[in-house]
């Protein structure tokens, strides 16, 4: 039986930034081999981004590229010479997958298009992921997941109310395609095995991100109806939001709660040592219609309480509760810790170094993460004399050219 | 039509809100998906907010959206009958998807131990809140309380202010699709050996994998970010990224480096062509400007920044989001409007792309207009969806072909409250 679920599976992942490297890491952690092409000629923008090992840039410091790159092989090609590509073609037929999230006229500049590589290999799966697809007026759209979660809607759900905008951190769509792209994959390859054909796939960033709100475009579709943001507020549960707790070591602590009826409601009060004869808080629709008085009321108690300790009531007493947690926190975090999410990996060059783990784990076949990220041209020995056979003055000669760069 | 990609497997889907998309995943590639739910229909069936705010199965738009291509048979749990239907139904499966409280099915004898003696092939993930073997295990549940714990709803609002989450809940998104790829990666080794295994998801984990470089800052950096509203970076760093516009808000990126410096130089001649900016804006060498330089922002930096940012804000108040966005678009510009629902469906690129897809729902009398397919395959490609499922609207059929049902007998079943 295979130590892990995809061994014997090919990849080479012309990807950079986000989303790419993100789908292919799910695949590297299940034991298939990835070889990530790189240049130094145009890094992979994450290699100098924040946080750096000792707060030091440079480009074999950064955790953000090395969060979403472990277990993967690295080499260097600069593409843009011709020599590099015939390298890179080289290695096409090796390859089960490729995956690339350039802006679409790249590859196909370079002739590394699906048109020309299944050439080398007719039953190649290839995906192209970019912001907004392949086709269409604005398929060239430059820009980050940041950008992406602006104008894919969740900005604007997010928010205290109308005209206030606070968005989620980060590229949060680039959090939500790499699910969608690696689920494809993993069928298309399925497929193949079963029908011996290959296949491209052209995913956009903006269409994924959508099936996250398909609920409310569907709405506007057929009402007109724009969902818009409203803090904590919700149909459902009241209370159901932050409630500020008491400090610690002078930072503010929040815990948030949802309750869901009048059982939890009358457990949260007992846990917070209250009791209330307010008719406005008497049903649980009530209490939703009146859920800004009701956020004060259930404030001004947690206020005294410590999140954690009170958490751990409310939740033996039957109430959705947990401390809002900062990133901090969560790495001393005892659910996270107990399904062993943290990994600290053995990097070339930062050492020791916090990795997120697998958000699932499988009972036979356990993807882990085998090793830490490449550093800039990593196995470029490997892969150019041990796959490709080139020889020591060879190599020598491509890098004083800059081809293997 | 959905995709050819999955055909010939089948998903039992015994999941609520924690797991609704990862069987829409399945269908929209072809899977057979069964939802399996109560008699009285499984909770998201009641999820508001409701079409026409009609408060009813039929119009919830949860249900509608993430239940769309499955079919759906009930089964009551409690009862003897009900349970065996499930098992019956798991032998003939290759993937079940759940998210009842933990060891809730294996109390019943649906758990996976159970389920994969009769059925070895079985894979079988459960999706938890916070894992199988933490202190948080049994944990009470809802959206938000995986939002907090995943370190997400820290970062989002304001000073002063709670954090929040999205007015649309995305937790149970993220761990619906996490367990999809889950399941797609055991299904590999199973075409190999014939062996299904068992899957725990952890959504916490999954909303701390959204927070992108930041978990490591604290350990790395010794510092971490707090709410900041529209602004981004650590507090002495700190930049404005969303500006109000006439009739919204506009997102723009401004940094420097040989990418990102381009679409600064780019805004600052927009700006000029405008009368708007300064010199020192239009001689500034952005390209040379690296984001390094943003951890720790020198008192020049910080003035620039800040005169910069007055004068984005002055210049983007006098056009919409869609002549900024056009403009953005042209001239290479990164930013992006802070798009509505309406905005999103009349955005041209998606008409361009015929993203749209219409699903007709003859329950409703109606048409309705759903997100396209998350992916455009050329050998297998994905078209539209059938409409959710009636609760239980399947169970004669289902029941019938799976499992060779009489008609007597499900009478029987269903006058004892079974289905």
């Amino acid at each position: 039986m295979a130590r892990f679920a995809l061994e014997g599976v090919h990849i080479l992942d012309f990807a950079w930034v986000g989303v790419g490297p993100i789908t292919t890491k799910y695949f590297a952690d299940n034991g298939a081999d990835v070889i990530r092409v790189e240049s130094a000629a145009r890094l992979d923008v994450l290699r100098i981004g924040p946080p750096w090992k000792d707060a030091m840039p440079g480009v074999n410091r950064s955790q953000f590229f090395a969060s979403f790159n472990s277990s993967k092989k690295g080499i260097t090609l600069d593409l843009s010479k011709p020599k590099a590509r015939e390298l890179a073609k080289r290695l096409v037929p090796w390859a089960d997958i490729i995956v690339e999230s350039f802006t679409p006229k790249a590859m196909r500049n370079w002739g590394l298009d699906y048109e020309n590589l299944r050439e080398l290999r007719p039953d190649l799966i290839m995906l192209s992921t970019c912001m907004q697809g392949q086709t269409g007026p604005n398929a060239l759209y430059p820009g980050f997941g940041q950008l992406m979660a602006a104008l894919s809607g969740f900005y604007y759900i997010s928010g205290y109310g109308q005209g206030s905008c606070t968005p989620p951190y980060g590229a949060y769509t680039d959090f939500i395609a790499p699910r969608f792209s690696a689920f494809t994959l993993l069928a298309a390859l399925d497929y193949r095995r079963r029908t011996g054909k290959g296949q491209y796939i052209d995913m956009a960033q903006y269409e994924c991100a959508m099936q996250n709100l398909a609920p409310a475009l569907i709405d506007y579709h057929a009402t007109g109806r724009v969902l818009g943001p409203h803090g904590n507020a919700s149909a459902r549960y009241a209370p159901h939001g932050a409630y500020r707790c008491a400090d610690e070591d002078g930072n503010e602590r929040w815990i948030a709660i949802a309750v869901a009826d009048d059982e939890q409601w009358r457990a949260m009060l007992s846990v917070l040592g209250t009791s209330s004869s307010n008719s406005a808080f008497a049903t649980a629709s009530a209490r939703i219609e009146n859920s800004a008085a009701l956020d004060e009321f259930v404030g001004s108690f947690t206020r005294t309480h410590n999140a954690q300790e009170l958490t751990a009531k409310l939740q033996s007493a039957g109430v959705a509760a947990y401390p809002v947690e900062n990133c901090v926190d969560i790495h001393q975090d005892d659910n996270l810790e107990a399904f062993g999410f943290w990994h600290w990996l053995e990097h070339k060059e930062m050492g020791p170094s916090p990795y997120e783990g697998l958000e699932h784990r499988m009972s036979r076949t356990p993807g882990t993460l085998r090793s830490a990220a490449p550093i800039l041209g990593q196995d470029n020995d490997e892969v150019f004399r041990g796959m490709l056979s080139l020889s020591a003055d060879e190599i020598e000669q491509l890098k004083k050219e800059n081809v293997i760069f | 039509m959905p995709s050819e990609l999955l055909k010939g497997l089948r998903l039992l889907d015994l999941t609520d809100e924690k797991g609704a998309l990862c069987g829409k995943m399945f269908a929209d590639l072809g899977a057979e998906v069964i939802k399996v739910e109560p008699p009285a229909g499984c909770s998201t069936r009641r999820i508001p907010p409701y079409l026409e705010d009609k408060a009813d199965p039929e119009h919830c738009l949860y249900s509608i959206a993430y239940h769309a291509g499955k079919k759906s048979v009930t089964a009551n749990l409690a009862t003897r009958d009900g349970r065996a239907l499930v098992a019956d139904l798991a032998a003939r499966s290759d993937f079940l998807v759940e998210s009842h409280p933990l060891g809730y099915l294996e109390s019943i004898g649906l758990g996976y131990d159970a389920l994969a003696k009769k059925n070895p092939r079985l894979i079988y993930a459960s999706i938890t809140p916070f894992g199988d073997t933490g202190p948080g295990k049994d944990y009470n549940w809802a959206d938000i309380i995986t939002w907090a714990a995943g370190g997400m709803m820290y970062l989002m609002g304001e000073e002063g202010k709670p954090p929040i989450q999205m007015s649309l809940p995305q937790a149970g998104l993220h761990a619906g699709a996490e367990a999809a790829v889950a399941m797609m990666l055991a299904h590999y080794p199973r075409q190999i050996d014939g062996l299904g295994q068992r899957i725990v998801v952890n959504m916490q984990a999954c909303i701390v994998w959204t927070l992108m470089n930041e978990q490591a800052m604290p350990l790395l950096h010794g510092n971490h970010l707090t709410r900041t509203g529209i602004f981004v970076g650590s507090a002495e760093a700190r930049r404005k990224m969303v500006y109000e516009c006439k009739d919204g808000h506009i997102s723009i990126l401004i940094t420097g480096g040989t990418t990102l410096g381009n679409s600064t130089k780019a805004l600052i001649e927009w700006m000029g062509e405008k009368g708007f900016g300064s010199d020192w804006m239009r001689t500034k060498d952005w390209i040379s400007w690296v984001p390094g330089a943003f951890m720790q922002m020198t008192a020049q930096d910080r003035a620039e920044v800040d005169d910069l940012e007055a004068t984005i804000s002055r210049f983007l108040l006098t056009m919409t989001k869609h002549e900024i966005y056009a403009q953005g678009l042209k001239r290479r510009i990164f930013l992006a409007p802070v798009a509505t629902a309406a905005d999103i469906a009349t955005d041209e690129q998606l008409k361009a792309r015929d993203f749209w897809i219409t699903v007709p729902h003859d329950t409703l009398g109606r048409t309705l207009t759903f997100p396209g397919p998350f992916v455009k395959m050329s050998a297998t490609p994905i078209g539209s969806t059938t409409r959710a499922p009636r609760i239980g609207e399947h169970s004669d059929e289902i029941y019938r072909s799976l499992l060779g049902l009489a008609p007597e007998r499900l009478t029987r079943l269903r006058a004892a409250g079974s289905i």
